[in-house]
């Protein structure tokens, strides 16, 4: 029987996290400056910043396959293989399907990172805010529900998250994507210089710019607190950055709450479901299972935020039965787990150009150069709803001819020759949350730690597939427009999910009949219960979501302490 | 490549039989052993991976293949990171060509560099095996310190830089 350890003050915080990545990793530094006794619970093992990045260090000769997976890793892993990063120097950062199954009724590559940290140490970084465009996106073309809040609602927590961040990025002044608290930009490439000043002399809606980004270009006095160094532009960020150049809970969130003497960190912690009382109407608790020894443990807060990254929020919501809530906790509706949407990264583009040959590059960059949403923006214009970002990079590759055998092939290599410049771009695009998108819990079928298993019934649907149509043409037509050639459009085709930016299931809304969560983030239901992670989205836009999610944690803990001091949760 | 003394006598016992009908060249080379676990590879192939990667690319003033162990990666690649039907594919391709090289004929490797990789399995094997040397001799520590060092903290990023003539 679970050793259940009730009553021991040892087990009693002011609040409790669920989960150490981005969002629990704020929520974690909010908590903790703010005074509360803090528990966060994570699924996984610890990783220590500095100390627990093997591989960070690393020449490329030092790793046995210079990089590649091996062929067993690959039949061990169908899933997370296809992801970009799962590669021999960063797989210890990601889960191995075998050891975490799931249902998947429609194909779904679901990519997670149990440990502390989660994915905020893999995550590409990209941190674009939301304007009201995407606010109110949903109310404007009828899908989904309204937004409970505004652009304006969420302006100042930007701010606040950027600065402690360290944001890179150049004020554009572009009404969809609103300018931040940017530390300098990197360089643009001369082709990607080009063709921002290109697009927008051809183009009154139309923008390049330099994609913002998490890393610290100029640490200021607050990085230097952290202890985090200019970003040396390695390019390694997946292994851990030893210099905290980029954004993690590892350099930055967690090791600032944990010098306020008011964290405590456990590890291993897989949450089984939150605890209910009936009587006092609220959250008390949450039931946790030892990940080694599956021993059972109850800890208790007045408070209690799910940040254990979108579908294990909606996991451990929907886990979390009693006699008042059998289908899960604030699940009056029967909405937990449905209107789940991610984005959609199907679409991609190359092409040459053989202009400015007489420029190169020297050195990395761990971003590139970004194109804003420009359909559907102000008004509907297509035969489908919203719109799409993309990537955009000119990079001059260099290579060795690898020409006959023996000396001529020995010779060749000890040259390199510079190529033409090497253009591409990658769809991100808002995806429509439906209500017959859905996650949703096995009857029988239990992990290991005796939560029943995940479906996952996510698709793409007739919009989608006129957005990649629409992705190819626009970008044909501003590649070839602006001189590039050779253009190859390819449709990977992939599944839901490998975008990594899967969100909803909670969603936040103005009414308890149609949405999970308040304005606040606040369960409508249980109001001592937030969910501040990718599981509260109402709808996606095309920005990559993580800034989002961080602004939305701080103004929720914000509020959550306020109505604490005031009596009312 | 640390390789133990016993180790070295033992392939030296073990090829020593089949000199008579290596290329010359290889006489004196002390055979590496490559550590396969899913190719069976004869005494006589794994000479002939030996001899035709001194030949792909040969030693002198500068190291050739073997001298940063090309070879011993290329196996471990074929060994680890390939699928059961490329490995078959492989070791197929490498015995049709093994048969071509022995005759010690020079115009072969003209000819093969000159075939399509899909051309036969013989053809197959050599340009799969050349890919992967070719991939180990320019991620060897010699290739990323001597040849193009490889900056792990480059510490900059210049977006626009003239390309020097030089």
């Amino acid at each position: 029987m679970p050793n259940i350890n009730t009553g021991d003050t040892s087990h009693n915080f002011d609040a409790i996290v669920i989960g150490s990545g981005i969002s629990g990793g704020w929520a974690a530094k909010e908590f903790t400056e703010k005074g509360l006794k803090t528990l966060v619970l994570e699924r996984g093992r610890d990783v220590k910043h500095l100390k627990d990045y093997p591989t960070t260090s690393m020449m490329p000769w030092e790793f046995k396959h210079r990089g590649q997976l091996t062929q067993q890793q690959k039949e061990d892993n169908p899933v997370v293989s296809k992801c970009y990063a799962f590669k021999e120097d960063a797989l210890h950062f990601f889960v191995k399907d075998k050891e975490h199954p799931y249902v998947q009724d429609k194909p779904f590559d679901w990519i997670r990172g149990y440990q502390v940290g989660g994915k905020s140490l893999l995550w590409a970084r990209q941190t674009q805010r939301w304007s009201n465009y995407d606010f109110e996106g949903p109310a404007r073309d009828g899908f989904a529900v309204d937004w409970p809040i505004r652009y304006e609602d969420l302006a100042p927590w930007y701010s606040y998250v950027e600065k402690f961040a360290g944001i890179s990025g150049n004020k554009d002044n572009l009404p969809g994507l609103p300018d931040g608290e940017f530390l300098p930009p990197m360089d643009l490439t001369k082709v990607e210089a080009y063709f921002k000043d290109f697009v927008g002399k051809n183009y009154t809606d139309r923008h390049v710019i330099y994609g913002r980004c998490a890393h610290v270009t100029q640490p200021q006095e607050i990085h230097k607190q952290q202890g985090r160094m200019q970003c040396q532009k390695r390019d390694l960020c997946q292994r851990g950055c030893p210099f905290g150049g980029y954004f993690s809970s590892n350099a930055s969130t967690i090791p600032w709450a944990e010098k306020t003497g008011n964290l405590t960190l456990k590890p291993d912690s897989v949450v089984h479901s939150i605890i209910y009382d009936a009587q006092k109407g609220k959250a008390t608790g949450v039931r946790v299972i030892d990940a080694k020894t599956k021993a059972t443990t109850e800890y208790f807060a007045p408070v209690i935020f799910v940040n254990a990254a979108a579908i294990n929020t909606n996991i451990i919501l929907l886990n979390s039965t009693s006699d008042r809530f059998p289908n899960g906790m604030g699940n009056d509706n029967g909405l937990l787990g449905k209107y789940f949407a991610f984005h959609n990264y199907r679409a991609v583009i190359t092409g040459k150009y053989e202009g400015l040959l007489e420029y190169t590059t020297d050195g990395k960059r761990p971003t590139s150069a970004y194109i804003p949403r420009f359909r559907n923006l102000v008004k509907q214009e297509t035969d489908f709803l919203r719109g799409y970002a993309a990537g955009f990079h000119a990079m001059r590759p260099s290579y060795s001819k690898p020409d006959g055998f023996g000396e001529q092939l020995k010779d060749s290599l000890h040259k390199k020759e510079l190529g033409p410049w090497s253009v591409g771009s990658h769809m991100m695009g808002e995806t429509i949350p439906k209500e017959q998108s859905r996650i949703f819990l096995d009857k029988d079928q239990k992990d290991e730690w005796g939560i029943p298993l995940l479906h996952t019934d996510i698709g793409y649907d007739d919009n989608d597939e006129k957005m990649v149509k629409d992705f190819f043409e626009q970008m044909t037509e501003m590649y070839t427009k602006a001189g590039f050639t050779d253009l190859k459009t390819r449709d990977s085709k992939q599944a839901p999910g490998l975008d990594i930016h899967e969100m909803g299931g909670v969603r936040m809304g103005h009414d308890p009949k149609t949405s999970l969560l308040n304005k606040w983030n606040q369960l409508h239901l249980v109001k001592n219960v937030f969910v501040t992670d990718g599981a509260c989205m109402t709808s996606t836009s095309t920005q990559n979501p993580s800034l989002t999610y961080m602004a939305l944690t701080a103004r929720a803990v914000d509020y959550a302490v306020k109505e604490m001091k005031k009596g009312n949760i | 490549m640390l390789v133990s003394r016993r180790t070295v006598l033992k392939q030296v016992l073990f090829v020593s039989a089949g000199l008579a009908i290596l290329p010359s060249c290889l006489h004196e080379k002390k055979p590496p052993e490559y550590k396969v676990k899913n190719i069976d590879l004869t005494t006589d192939e794994e000479a002939t991976l030996i001899s035709l990667a001194d030949v792909m690319i040969p030693n002198g003033d500068k190291p050739g293949a073997r001298q940063v162990a090309a070879d011993n990666y290329a196996m471990t690649l074929m060994d680890d990171c390939y699928s059961k039907a490329d490995q078959e594919k492989f070791k197929t391709g490498l015995q049709a060509f093994q048969k071509e090289w022995k005759k010690g004929d020079t115009a072969f490797l003209k000819k093969m560099e000159e075939t399509a990789p899909d051309a036969s399995p013989a053809s197959a094997f050599y340009h799969t095996y050349k890919d992967l040397l070719i991939q180990g001799y320019t991620g060897s520590e010699y290739y990323l310190t001597k040849v193009f060092p490889y900056e792990l903290v480059p510490g900059r990023f210049h977006g626009s830089v003239l390309v020097n003539k030089g």
